[in-house]
């Protein structure tokens, strides 16, 4: 019987060369019986990001996010909690993307600036070439929110940076890695927590064809809406503070994938539509992409 | 020797702090903001009501103090004012921001620089959340990681606080500051719609509709936070600035300061507001004039034309500009380097004497910890003056739920003018945000942000003159040339936010 690090190195070897999505049964069957004590590890990057889905990690509140990150995982770096910083924080980061702190899961915030490298930089290196050493060591990644996935806002139309997800950042550079991509501006904190929770105790969770875990993007905001009864019956909200189905105002809870309907936002407190406003589509790959596509649809232009 | 303390960490983005140490005095410091997006120019030619939306983008900590800034100037541009309701709403929303944001800085980003961490292994007692740190640690220790105990540890080497009591006391309160932290978002997020990031603030006011149910929740979530303020933010601060005296005279920043104002007590954006506006230089106040905020760029990454107004601010990116050594523009108020954050709310409030209660609290404050108001330019001065902007509208949110007219209007029915300006300004939790915006056929014609770490964390203006932070730095005796936690201490006050700065 190999002892845990043994195995972790070899699911790293394994993983590097298939992905993480792609595991062979007999290993992925092991993963599932990993001590959750000390898997997974998280070295938790931020790229072209606003920190809103750090901060919206903080807001989880069974488990706590205290309870998440000693007992399901190890945050062993991010930028808003570690104590550590400067040549000290560099260290850490550097050993385990150099492969010598043991197996991690690499967690990105943030897009990656594609045609200006210098636009984002961790200590003296540019994100994209910690991210393309990474790549070769890590045993899988998550891209967190929508920046991580698409590009998000700072990759939206006319943007200076040629802003990118960290899919297409792998694909363009023939890495053949799988991302567990977690979309939302910013991420419910359900969405990666729960990940993080099913990868320790089941494994990888099934994805949609979008990389997203299906526990949580597999239905449209719309399906589940409780004011689904309302767009039936044609109730329409006609201006804003109205109640009643808030399409024509342009909700796009149609087009977009999350189950934020039924789970609600900080501690199934409220959420978007629950408080009048239409879902501007933060969880879909198009978000805020396109400058003639605007959030909203108000009836009324002044001359 | 020249030591670069980044990438700086428990602040937000992306800081390096490049350093010349002389026998252990920092002789020149600056400030590297690493990260750059461009949102000025990706808003350009949007729909105007995109932009309260995509600003709170520029940073998810303060998500709420970009969305109430341009929804103030998108009512200027529209020539709208909303009902009372409507701008009840924005303060309830912002205020319960910033008081997540204080209470998340001192303890999540700020504490482990003075509490002792490691006290944890002593801890006998039975409290759940500290019973479980303690064995984790000691279960990360006894398994040999390569990192033991991360995120918590490594930490810098320097001196923490000695007593084993208040250190778990504190790691206690840093446990509970995350439960509480989410109760003022929770609060927020009734009428915003979800934290971060709400979708429920516009121009004129909200799309919530405040019922008497949401009322009582909002009230009662508050009083929570209310209370957590008094009985553990503030004593814990007492205690760090107990141990610490030295850090009333260190971190002091060498220029003006400068104040929005927050909170209006009326319903247009103009009227009175709770900490008021106004520009602190030479010992003296004067009403904010924005037409004399220009931006320098001789030594930030932009080749377009430098000491711009914010009217005509332009953004192109020159990423390998000689002598240019950070993202972050240069401000500067008429020339004058300012420093804007909590000590300036604070300070350009008090020197007006505008809200009594400020000035309460200022001098019971500096009575009981033997300063004066003028060492609240420093590292406890900062930390302080964050506690004592929290009393204030944590009291101030507690009065404003009993102004609201339950079930009442509380938002427009928008119309996009062709064409519009307006300024629209607040106080973030870091401090003075301006935001501008210009429309031309009912779209985004220019669209400019001036945030409060962009003053702060600003690098050389163009006559050489440094920032509030650089200026902070320069002369702090370390004892540890390589590590500096003086220093990080010092940046740590500052609570910067660089995703903000530079935007």
């Amino acid at each position: 019987m190999m002892n845990r690090r043994e195995f972790m190195t070899m699911a790293a070897a394994i993983g590097a060369a298939f992905g993480v999505g792609n595991l062979p049964e007999p290993v992925a069957a092991a993963l599932r019986q990993i001590d959750p004590q000390t898997i997974p590890k998280l070295l938790y990057l931020q790229g072209q990001s606003c920190s809103g889905c750090s901060i919206s990690l903080l807001q989880a509140r069974e488990p706590t996010p205290l309870t998440l990150i000693t007992r399901y995982s190890q945050l062993v770096f991010h930028a808003d909690l570690s104590a550590t910083s400067g040549s000290q924080a560099m260290d850490l980061i550097e050993r385990y993307i150099a492969g010598e702190a043991g197996p991690y899961f690499l967690v990105l915030e943030g897009a990656i600036p594609e045609k200006m490298p210098t636009a984002c930089k961790i200590g003296d290196k540019s994100l994209a070439s910690l991210l393309e050493s990474a790549a070769r060591t890590m045993v899988g990644a998550v891209a967190i929110g929508a920046c991580a996935c698409d590009g998000g806002i700072p990759g939206a139309e006319g943007n200076l940076t040629g802003a990118v997800g960290l899919p297409k950042f792998f694909a363009q550079r023939k890495i053949d890695k799988s991302v567990i991509q977690i979309r939302g501006c910013s991420v419910h904190p359900d969405w990666v927590w729960q990940t993080v929770v099913h990868l320790v105790k089941i494994g990888m969770p099934e994805l949609t064809e979008i990389g997203s875990p299906k526990l949580f993007f597999s239905r449209s905001i719309h399906e589940t809406c409780p004011r689904y009864h309302d767009f039936q019956q044609e109730i329409f909200a006609a201006k804003l503070g109205d109640g009643g189905c808030l399409f024509q105002l342009g909700c796009l809870g149609q087009q977009t994938k999350a189950d934020c309907s039924s789970r609600w936002w900080n501690g199934g407190q409220t959420w978007c539509i629950n408080a009048n406003a239409p879902c501007i589509g933060c969880a879909s790959p198009l978000f805020a992409k396109q400058k003639n596509m605007p959030f909203y649809r108000m009836k009324k232009r002044k001359t | 020797m020249q030591i670069e303390l980044g990438p700086l960490s428990r602040i937000e983005g992306h800081l390096n702090v490049k350093t010349t140490v002389i026998d252990n005095v920092v002789k020149d410091a600056q400030c590297v903001g690493e990260m750059f997006r461009g949102f000025e120019v990706i808003l350009r030619g949007r729909d105007p009501l995109d932009a309260q939306q995509i600003t709170q983008r520029i940073c998810g900590v303060c998500p709420y103090a970009h969305a109430i800034a341009s929804s103030y100037a998108q009512e200027k541009a529209y020539g709208i004012t909303p009902p009372t309701n409507g701008r009840i709403l924005h303060n309830l929303i912002q205020g319960a921001n910033h008081l997540y944001d204080y209470i998340l800085q001192f303890y999540q980003l700020s504490a482990l620089d003075f509490i002792d961490i490691t006290a944890i292994v002593n801890y006998h007692g039975t409290d759940r959340d500290l019973v479980q740190v303690r064995d984790w640690v000691k279960a990360e220790l006894a398994a040999k990681n390569t990192f033991p105990g991360a995120p918590f540890l490594p930490r810098l080497k320097g001196q923490y606080l000695h007593n084993d009591e208040i250190n778990i006391g504190a790691l206690k309160h840093y446990i509970e500051a995350m439960e509480i932290q989410q109760k003022a978002n929770r609060a927020a997020a009734i009428f915003g719609g979800k934290f971060p990031h709400a979708t429920g603030i516009f121009p004129g006011g909200c799309a919530q509709k405040p019922t008497i149910d949401l009322i009582s929740t909002y009230q009662a979530l508050i009083e929570e936070v209310r209370d957590f303020i008094h009985q553990k933010y503030i004593p814990d601060l007492l205690a760090v600035a107990h141990a610490f005296p030295d850090y009333w005279h260190i971190g002091q920043s060498r220029g003006g300061f400068m104040s929005f104002g927050v909170l209006p007590l009326g319903p247009g954006a103009d009227s009175r507001r709770l900490f008021a506006a106004g520009v602190l230089l030479d010992g003296k106040v004067r009403p904010v004039d924005f037409g004399l905020i220009t931006e320098d760029v001789k030594y930030a990454r932009y080749s377009s034309p430098s000491g711009l107004r914010v009217t005509e601010g332009q953004l192109t990116p020159a990423p390998e500009k000689n002598e240019a050594y950070t993202w972050v523009k240069a401000p500067r108020y008429n020339g004058q380097m300012v420093e804007v954050g909590p000590a300036a709310r604070v300070l350009v409030d008090y020197k007006q004497g505008n809200n009594p209660q400020v000035t309460k609290l200022v001098d019971r404050f500096a009575a009981k910890a033997r300063i004066t108001a003028k060492q609240l330019n420093s590292v406890l001065g900062r930390h302080l003056c964050r506690a004592i902007s929290a009393v204030i509208i944590a009291d101030f949110l507690l009065e404003e739920t009993e102004r609201i007219e339950p079930g009442g209007p509380s938002a427009l029915d928008l119309e996009i003018p062709a064409t519009g300006e307006g300024f629209g300004a607040t106080e973030a939790s870091r401090g003075a945000l301006l935001h501008y915006i210009r429309l031309q056929n009912h779209k985004i014609e220019k669209y400019e942000c001036v945030v409060p770490t962009t003053w702060n964390c600003s690098p050389r203006d163009d006559r050489g003159n440094p920032g509030a932070m650089e200026s902070a730095l320069i002369g702090t005796k370390v004892a540890n040339p390589a590590v500096q936690i003086e220093s990080v201490r010092i940046v740590h006050s500052f609570d910067p936010c660089l995703a903000c700065a530079v935007h």
